[in-house]
């Protein structure tokens, strides 16, 4: 078991997150390139006149939007989490609120993103366009999933780990998503973790949908990120 | 010295005389601050005088042809001038010594390092630790474990505490040097008595505002790397393992923090350690220097010396500094007659810098 699951936090930059089986526990991966995304952008460096509109995929502990909005200033940014799991779901709300951020600034709904009635089901303040996709997906293929350490299988739910067979169906059903018309507004950037070796198959996959991509090591010198945006035309 | 003291008197009224008549100028803030703070040395002041003129009026009595007023009179002068002794000794240094402005510090942090003697070592520096636990209790400071490495064969290897308080760096700074302990290893199957040691380092803990005042070190200086790997990392894992390691590169120093549990606090924490060791070792660099324009004779603390023994079987703890031995070896490591000996050698600098202060004009500013 692991010390935050036995304390019921996690640490993530500067904020304490709650943390409850089976929803996935922050990882100082996600935290690293959290931060540095918030460096890279920020919503006065955007230069938009309205506040930015966020959408995080699997929010989990809404651990990636909250701490946007929480480093970004204040107001600057319009974030919306969604999860299948009403734990999280649940949990994510917590968190905004022991956080200090209002529900204007962030919310979490339940929704499926694999669904085909996903777009259809967003209510009209989830709606698109997104400046900004975040998203930690769940990543991890069948192989991979029957060798996982027991701390991870026992404690976390199964459905945010288990990436489909390849461990990729995630990453297709995004890079679908932010292909459909008016579901990005045009400088709109995707930000992906994923899992080690998985860059190529992932910058694959969105290229193919016509993004231009980045890929950012961790601190432990992993492939961790996918970073994709449209390309200038 | 009384030269000195009289100095400071002619100065206090000087200030009292500035002040003006209904308190109204904002000038009268530091002087009333002044008065305020010369007020114990003018009443030791006035004690001494008093006591002075005592003795001049019992003089013409030590001749007095009558027996009984005879003995009376000398009496008195004994006790009078035990009290004047005392004065002198005691009650003036402690009141010319300036104010260090160690004391005004946050708080302290103390690394302790076994030694010589192998897991004995890192067993006595578990019991130092506590020691120094009950010690802060004992002083209502805030103790937080910074970095904590257990030794595999028992005890531990080296911890790092923070110690958060109103004088903790200013009492604590005492320790640092290196700790010896003399007996029998619970190890040890032959009965036979060994000598292990511990060092102790303690370090001057800033508030980040200050560090950043201080300037000590620049960001494209430090060297920042992620330690340990994590296999596969991210969803695969759950432990975290958020270990730091920021290298000096001007002074070489490095340091490293795993005991948080992100890599956030990791990297907070090690600034932190990073800052006050660079802080040390500026406080130690000026000290030396104002001591070499003064050819100094206060010693400066070698933290290479050995400054205290653990004596087991004869319940005994000395200061070699000082030597000062205190025959309750329990009470020290309850953190009780600790005080005692941190009370000593703040006594001791006080002395020798006053000495300094005699001998040269009268300003010397030790930390
Ligand atoms: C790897 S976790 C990431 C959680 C969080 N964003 C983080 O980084 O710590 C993936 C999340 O996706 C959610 N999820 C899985 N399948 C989903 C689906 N079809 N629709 C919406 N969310 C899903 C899971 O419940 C889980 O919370």
């Amino acid at each position: 078991m692991s010390i935050a699951s036995l304390l019921g936090s996690q640490p993530f930059s500067d904020l304490n997150f709650r943390v409850r089986p089976p929803v996935l526990i922050p990882r100082p991966e996600t935290e690293e390139w959290v931060v540095k995304l918030s460096q890279l952008l920020s919503p006065s460096k955007l230069a938009v006149s309205r506040p930015l509109s966020l959408l995080d995929l699997g929010t989990g502990t809404g651990c990636i939007p909250i701490l946007l909005c929480h480093i970004w200033a204040k107001g600057g940014v319009r974030a919306h989490g969604i999860d299948i799991s009403s734990d999280a779901v649940q949990l994510a709300n917590e968190n905004a609120v022991s956080c200090g951020l209002s529900p204007d600034q962030f919310n979490a709904v339940r929704a499926n993103f694999l669904s085909p009635e996903f777009l259809s089901s967003l209510s009209h303040h989830l709606a698109p366009p997104f400046d900004i996709v975040t998203s930690n997906p769940p990543y991890i293929s069948w192989d991979e999933y029957l060798r996982l350490p027991a701390s991870v299988v026992r404690h976390e739910d199964p459905k945010a780990l288990f990436g489909g067979p390849s461990g990729l169906e995630f990453y297709r059903a995004i890079a679908w998503l932010c292909s459909r018309e008016g579901f990005l507004s045009p400088r709109a950037l995707v930000a992906l973790e994923i899992g080690c070796n998985q860059a190529a198959a992932v910058q694959d996959i969105m290229q193919a949908a016509g993004f231009a991509t980045e890929v950012w090591r961790d601190a432990w010198g992993k492939e961790r990120t996918i970073i994709a945006r449209r390309p200038f035309v | 010295m009384l030269r000195v003291v009289e100095r400071r008197m002619v100065e206090r009224s000087q200030v009292q005389s500035q002040l003006s008549e209904d308190l109204s100028s904002p000038d009268d803030i530091p002087r009333l601050r002044q008065l305020k703070d010369t007020e114990i040395l003018k009443s030791a002041w006035e004690e001494w005088n008093a006591n002075k003129k005592l003795v001049e009026e019992l003089t013409p009595f030590l001749q007095d042809p009558d027996e009984t007023m005879r003995k009376l009179a000398e009496e008195d002068n004994i006790r009078i001038s035990e009290s004047l002794a005392r004065i002198l000794s005691e009650t003036f240094p402690s009141l010319l010594v300036p104010r260090s402005s160690a004391a005004d510090l946050p708080g302290a942090l103390l690394e302790l390092k076994s030694g010589v003697g192998g897991i004995e070592s890192s067993l006595f520096l578990a019991t130092l630790l506590r020691m120094y636990e009950r010690f802060a209790s004992l002083n209502k400071w805030k103790v937080n474990s910074l970095s904590h490495n257990t030794n595999d064969g028992g005890g531990i290897k080296d911890v790092i505490l923070e110690v958060k308080g109103e004088g903790a760096y200013d009492t604590l700074r005492w320790e640092s040097g290196v700790h010896r302990v003399q007996r029998v290893p619970v190890t040890e199957s032959g009965g036979r008595v060994h000598t292990s040691t511990v060092s102790a380092i303690v370090l001057p803990l800033l508030d980040e505002g200050d560090v950043r005042k201080e300037q000590l070190y620049s960001m494209d200086e430090v060297k920042l790397e992620v330690m340990r790997a994590r296999g596969a990392g991210g969803q695969h894992v759950n432990k975290t393992e958020s270990a730091i390691r920021l290298t000096h590169i001007p002074t070489g120093i490095t340091v490293s923090m795993q005991d948080e549990r992100s890599q956030h606090q990791n990297k907070r924490r090690a600034f932190q350690v990073l800052s006050a060791r660079l802080m040390d070792q500026k406080i130690t660099r000026e000290i030396a220097e104002r001591r070499a324009a003064r050819n100094s004779l206060v010693k400066s603390a070698d933290r290479s010396e050995k400054i205290r023994t653990y004596n087991y079987a004869q319940e005994r703890v000395t200061d070699h500094r000082i030597g000062l031995s205190i025959m309750n070896l329990s009470s020290v490591l309850d953190g009780d007659a600790l005080l005692d000996i941190t009370n000593a050698l703040k006594q001791d600098h006080a002395q020798r810098v006053m000495e300094e202060m005699l001998a040269g004009e009268g300003d010397a500013t030790d930390l």
